[in-house]
């Protein structure tokens, strides 16, 4: 899924300075599975939301939806009707949702209320951990499934760095697995560690975002 | 410049969300309105403490309550193993939220209780209401502006 994370509430409740009615518009999908931006974050941000802007004297009346999916055009359609009643829009969804909300409302001005941060998977309750960078030229078919490109801190394509800490872990972060540990243990446990020593073609990153902004292209759907 | 001293003259309303196991098994589960010396309280009862959700308690403040009193079993005696624990992972979320933005989260208060009347919990919620004086009405009354 996508993941997102709440700006600051102090940087949010100065986005919408000298505003008077907000909509606060929520995505059921991917940030609602991280808890960012889903119906119940919605429903949590309005009245804190409205709470601290009383606070420094300002009366909002804030508008609340959540659509299914915020970057689809049909869904986001669904705004329509309530978008001439307000004067901003802050979005909870990614960054795709909140841009498709901005260009179609695009008198009003869109603030964001989440980072959007990375893909990643609910690890654990409560704990969510990357697993993709998008990187284009995907290379899990040679890691045995595992990602270094979002999962090694340094995103090193042939091994460890040589900082893996004693217990495992990554010499960045102590919570974190080193990913090249885990890849090396894989192979081991598959007899197939010979796999990591072959010389690979380099990788392509010029269908990552080093080759700028990424168009896909299907005549066949169009 | 220095923080005008809360106005404690005041009744507060209290809005105590109770768990239904928390009862005793004689007691009639009561809900409602029910005025008390001193402040206001307004009884809702749950299926489980752990039902409740961080978005229902600040909005029962944003809508002008002074204070919100939620009622739970005891951490082992949950009917649901871990509703009471949730519940007070939920109200803790929701009151860093309050501090966030200088509501206080003192408006909230978690009690762990067993085979309760109606009248202690109308006790706990007076408890509330002492604590919550001191904070001053809620500002979302619209009055203290
Ligand atoms: S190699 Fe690239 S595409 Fe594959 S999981 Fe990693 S970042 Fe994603
Ligand atoms: S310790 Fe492992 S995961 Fe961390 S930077 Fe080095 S190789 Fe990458």
């Amino acid at each position: 899924m996508i993941v997102a994370e709440w700006k600051p509430i102090p940087e949010l409740l100065a986005s919408l300075k000298g505003h008077k009615n907000v909509l606060l518009v929520g995505c059921a999908t991917c940030v609602a599975e991280c808890a960012a931006g889903g119906e119940r974050e919605v429903l949590t941000l309005a009245p804190v939301l409205k709470m601290g802007l009383k606070d420094q004297g300002q009366e909002v009346n804030i508008i609340t939806r959540t659509l299914e999916r915020q970057c689809e055009p049909e869904f986001v359609e669904e705004l329509a009707e309530i978008a001439p009643q307000v004067d901003a829009i802050m979005s909870l969804a990614c960054g795709i949702g909140m841009q498709l909300v901005a260009e179609r409302f695009i008198d009003l001005p869109l603030y964001p209320g989440v980072n959007t941060t990375s893909l990643a998977i609910r690890e654990q309750p409560g704990l969510w951990t990357a697993r993709c960078a998008a990187c284009g030229d995907c290379m899990l078919g040679e890691t045995f499934g595992l990602c270094p490109v979002a999962r090694c801190a340094k995103s090193l394509m042939n091994g460890p760095c040589g900082g893996t800490r004693k217990d495992g872990k990554c010499e960045v972060d102590e919570n974190t697995e080193c990913i090249w540990r885990l890849i090396v243990e894989r192979a081991e446990a598959k007899g197939r560690l010979e796999d990591l020593v072959k010389v690979r073609p380099s990788k392509n990153w010029s269908n990552s975002g080093h080759g700028g902004p990424k168009r896909m292209l299907r005549e066949d759907l169009r | 410049m220095a923080a005008a001293k809360p106005d404690s003259n005041f009744s507060p309303e209290i809005v105590a969300l109770y768990c239904r196991q928390c009862l005793d098994a004689e007691e009639r589960p009561q809900e409602g309105a029910r005025p008390a010396k001193g402040f206001n309280a307004r009884l809702v009862m749950l299926p489980c403490s752990g039902k409740v959700e961080a978005y229902q308690m600040l909005r029962i403040l944003e809508q002008g309550a002074d204070g919100v009193l939620l009622v739970g079993c005891p951490e082992n005696a949950c009917r649901f193993l871990v509703g009471s624990r949730r519940a007070e992972k939920r109200l803790t979320h929701a009151g860093q939220l309050l501090d966030l933005v200088n509501m206080g989260a003192g408006r909230l208060a978690l009690k762990r209780a067993a085979d309760l009347t109606t009248a202690d919990i109308l006790a706990l919620a007076g408890q509330l209401a002492e604590r919550v004086k001191t904070l001053g009405p809620n500002p979302m009354k619209g009055d203290s502006l």
